[in-house]
C-alpha cells in the first residue's frame, strides 16, 4: 500500500515537474518573442525616423492621435540651390549626390536646432516647416534664426567644397506664414505629414524671388510683424508673383550684426 | 570641452526614450562646493550626499528643493511604482544621473536586470498590471509632454480605480521629479557610477535582501519630516497659488508652496525675468493657467500687459537688467532638449551670468517646467 502510495506521489511529482518544466519552456518563447517583437518595432521606427520627423513618429506610434487633419498656423521656409543643375552636368553624378546629401545634413543641422523640422527634400529644394507638429509660439523668429544659422552651414559647407577644389553653392531662402491644412496626406500606399494651403505657395513665389533680387534670405510682411528689432532688414520692392492679385512686399535679412531697425533699400 | 557622444550606429530611434549608454552628456558645468552645514543636514535627514546636493549647494532654495525630491514618501502610491515611474520620467527626459541613480535603485529594489530592462526600452510591452502601465505610461507622457497629457488621462486613471488624491500626487511626483532632472541635465551633473556598479555588484544584491528592513525604516524616518498638507484656502493666495492648490490633502503642496515662495523672495536674478521664465514655459507648454499666474506676478513688478506680450513675443525686453537678457530664448530651450545642446547652452550662459546667476536660472528653469506640469494635469 505504501508502496502503491510513494508511486502515486512520485508519478504526482513527475506531473508537476513536467509541468513546471513546460510552462517555463513556454514563458521562455514568449519572452524571446516579445523580445523579437520588441527589436522588430524598434527596428521599424529607426527606419520610419528616415521619412518622417521624429514628433511625428512619436504621435503616430505611441498615441492614439493618429493626426486628425487640423487647421493650424505654421512658418515655412523654402531653400533652393542655385545652379546645381549646371553642377550635376559637369561632375559625376556620385559626386554631384555627395555635395547634395553634404548640403542636406548641414541644412538639416541649422533647421532642428532651431525648433522647425525638413519636411520634404524636392531635388536640389528643401521646405521646412516651423509649428506644424505642436503649437510654436515662436515659429517666425524661429524661421528666420534658422535661415541664418543655414548661412553660416553653408559657408561651413563650403569651405569644405573649396578644400576639394569643387565649385562652391549658393542658395536662396523664402520665409512666409499662415493658416494651412496640417495632417498626414497621400495616399494609403504612399502618404506623409505635410501642410496645404496658400501660403505654402506664397513661400515659394517669395523663394523664387531671391533670383530675382540677387539676394540669398527674403520673408514677407508677416514674418516681419513677428520679428523684434535686432535683426536688420532692406525693404524690396513689391512684386507681383503669380497666383495673387495684389504684389507682395518682401524684406532681405541682413547677415546676423547687431543693430535696430528697418532701412530703406 | 567633451562630450560624451554614442555610437550613431548603435543608438535607437529619437522618437524613443533613450538608454543609459545612449545618453548624450558633457562635462559638469559647476563645480562641487563644500558646505559641512549642508552635508551635517543632508545627513540627519536621512538622504545620502550626492553629486547633485553638493554642486547645488550655494543656492539655499534649489539645495532644500532638491532634498524634497529624494526625501519626498508618496503616500497615495507604493514606493515600487513611484520609483519605477521616476525612472521612466527620468529616461524620458535623457537625465544620465537621476536615470542612472533610480534605475540602480530599482534594482535594490529588487527589480529583475530583465524586467528593467523591459520597462526601459518600451513600457508597451513591460509585463505590468493594467494600473501599473497607466501610472507608468503616464510618467513618460507627462514628463516628455509632447503632445501634453490632458483631461482624459485623468480620467483614465481615475476609471482605473485610482482616488483623486493618488492622480495629483502622481502628477506632483513626475513635475517634482522633472525638477530635480532638469537641474540635473542644465548643470551636466556627473552621474554617481559607484552607487550604480554598486547595485549591480553582489553588494547590492545583499543590500537588496535586507533592503525591505532599511527601507521601511527610512520610510517612517522621511514621512516623519514631511510638512502636514494645507488645505486649499491657506494654498490658493500664494504664488501660483491656484496650481499649488489642486495638490491640496497632500504634504507635496506645502513642498511647492515653498520652493516656490523662496525662488521669488531670492534676490540672485530679479522677480521680473523670473516671472517671464515662467511665463516663456507655460506658453511653450501651451498652459494658459500658468501664463495667467505668471502675468499676475509681472503686473505686480509693475509691467503692462504690452510690456510682457512684448517680452514673450520676442523673447527679450529692454526692462530687464543687462545680464538676464539671454535668459528667455534659454528658458524655453529647457522644456523640449537634447541633452548635448542644451548643455552646451547652458554652458555658454554660465560665461555670460557668471556661475551664481547660472545656477538660480537653472532653479527657476527646472521649477516653471516642474509646476507648469502639475498644473497640465490638474487644470
Amino acid at each position: 500500500m505504501i508502496d502503491w502510495g510513494l508511486g502515486l506521489a512520485g508519478l504526482l511529482l513527475l506531473g508537476l515537474a513536467w509541468q513546471w518544466a513546460t510552462e517555463r519552456k513556454r514563458r521562455r518563447i514568449a519572452e524571446q518573442l516579445l523580445a523579437t517583437a520588441d527589436e522588430k518595432l524598434e527596428d521599424m521606427q529607426r527606419k520610419f525616423e528616415r521619412f518622417a520627423s521624429p514628433d511625428v513618429v512619436e504621435r503616430l506610434t505611441d498615441t492614439a492621435d493618429a493626426y486628425t487633419p487640423e487647421r493650424r498656423r505654421v512658418t515655412m521656409l523654402f531653400a533652393d540651390l542655385r545652379g546645381f543643375t549646371a553642377l550635376c552636368d559637369q561632375h559625376d553624378p556620385g559626386v554631384a549626390v555627395k555635395i547634395l546629401n553634404d548640403y542636406f545634413r548641414h541644412m538639416s543641422l541649422a533647421i532642428d536646432r532651431h525648433h522647425g523640422h525638413v519636411t520634404e527634400f524636392v531635388g536640389d529644394g528643401l521646405l521646412a516647416l516651423f509649428g506644424a507638429t505642436e503649437a510654436n509660439p515662436w515659429q517666425e523668429r524661429d524661421a528666420v534664426l534658422a535661415a541664418q544659422a543655414m548661412r553660416s552651414e553653408l559657408a561651413l559647407c563650403n569651405v569644405s567644397l573649396r578644400a576639394r577644389g569643387l565649385p562652391e553653392l549658393r542658395f536662396g531662402i523664402g520665409i512666409h506664414c499662415g493658416e494651412v491644412v496640417a495632417g498626414v496626406i497621400g495616399t494609403a500606399g504612399l502618404s506623409k505629414f505635410s501642410v496645404t494651403g496658400d501660403p505654402i505657395n506664397v513661400a515659394s513665389r517669395v523663394e523664387g524671388l531671391t533670383s530675382q533680387y540677387h539676394v540669398d534670405l527674403l520673408i514677407t510682411e508677416d514674418i516681419r510683424r513677428a520679428l523684434d528689432e535686432s535683426f536688420r532688414l532692406r525693404v524690396m520692392p513689391p512684386a507681383l508673383v503669380k497666383g495673387k492679385t495684389e504684389p507682395i512686399q518682401t524684406y532681405y535679412v541682413e547677415p546676423d550684426a547687431p543693430g535696430p531697425g528697418v532701412s530703406p533699400r | 570641452m567633451t562630450l560624451a557622444v554614442p555610437d550613431a550606429s548603435k543608438t535607437r530611434d529619437p522618437s524613443m526614450a533613450p538608454l543609459l549608454n545612449e545618453i548624450e552628456w558633457g562635462e559638469p558645468i559647476l563645480p562641487r562646493v563644500a558646505d559641512p552645514e549642508w552635508e551635517a543636514t543632508i545627513k540627519r535627514r536621512g538622504a545620502p550626499l550626492g553629486e547633485a546636493e553638493q554642486r547645488v549647494s550655494p543656492v539655499k532654495w534649489i539645495r532644500e528643493a532638491c532634498l524634497w525630491v529624494l526625501t519626498y514618501r508618496a503616500r497615495e502610491i507604493p514606493e515600487r511604482l513611484s520609483t519605477m515611474g521616476a525612472m521612466v520620467a527620468a529616461q524620458e527626459v535623457s537625465c544620465r544621473y537621476c536615470y542612472g541613480a533610480l534605475r540602480a535603485s530599482m534594482k535594490m529594489l529588487g527589480y529583475s536586470e530583465s524586467t528593467i530592462s523591459r520597462i526601459e526600452r518600451d513600457v508597451r510591452v513591460a509585463e505590468l498590471e493594467p494600473r501599473e502601465h497607466a501610472f507608468v505610461s503616464l510618467c513618460r507622457k507627462l514628463a516628455r509632454s509632447r503632445p501634453r497629457p490632458a483631461a482624459p488621462d485623468k480620467a483614465a486613471l481615475l476609471a482605473l480605480g485610482y482616488s483623486s488624491l493618488a492622480v495629483s500626487e502622481m502628477a506632483f511626483l513626475v513635475a517634482w521629479g522633472c525638477f530635480h532632472t532638469r537641474v540635473t541635465v542644465l548643470i551636466a551633473c556627473p552621474p554617481e557610477r559607484f552607487f550604480e556598479r554598486l547595485a549591480s555588484g553582489p553588494i547590492g544584491f545583499l543590500v537588496g535582501l535586507m533592503e525591505p528592513l532599511l527601507r521601511a525604516r527610512t520610510r517612517r524616518r522621511h514621512l516623519a519630516q514631511l510638512p502636514e498638507p494645507l488645505d486649499a484656502a491657506a494654498l490658493r493666495d500664494g504664488i501660483f497659488g491656484p496650481i499649488v492648490a489642486t495638490l491640496a490633502g497632500l504634504p507635496a503642496a506645502a513642498l511647492l508652496k515653498g520652493a516656490l515662495d523662496e525662488a521669488f523672495a531670492s534676490g540672485v536674478l530679479s522677480r521680473s525675468v523670473k516671472a517671464l521664465m515662467f511665463a516663456v514655459i507655460a506658453r511653450t507648454l501651451e498652459c494658459r493657467h500658468s501664463e495667467a499666474e505668471a502675468r499676475k506676478l509681472l503686473t505686480a513688478e509693475g509691467w503692462d500687459a504690452q510690456e510682457v506680450e512684448r517680452a514673450l513675443t520676442t523673447l527679450q525686453s529692454p526692462k530687464l537688467q543687462p545680464g538676464e537678457a539671454p535668459l528667455l530664448a534659454w528658458a524655453r530651450d529647457t522644456v523640449h532638449y537634447q541633452t548635448g545642446p542644451i548643455q552646451q547652452a547652458t554652458r555658454a550662459l554660465c560665461g555670460q551670468i557668471g556661475q551664481l546667476a547660472l545656477l538660480e536660472a537653472v532653479g527657476v528653469a527646472s521649477l516653471a517646467n516642474s509646476t507648469v506640469r502639475v498644473a497640465m494635469l490638474l487644470e
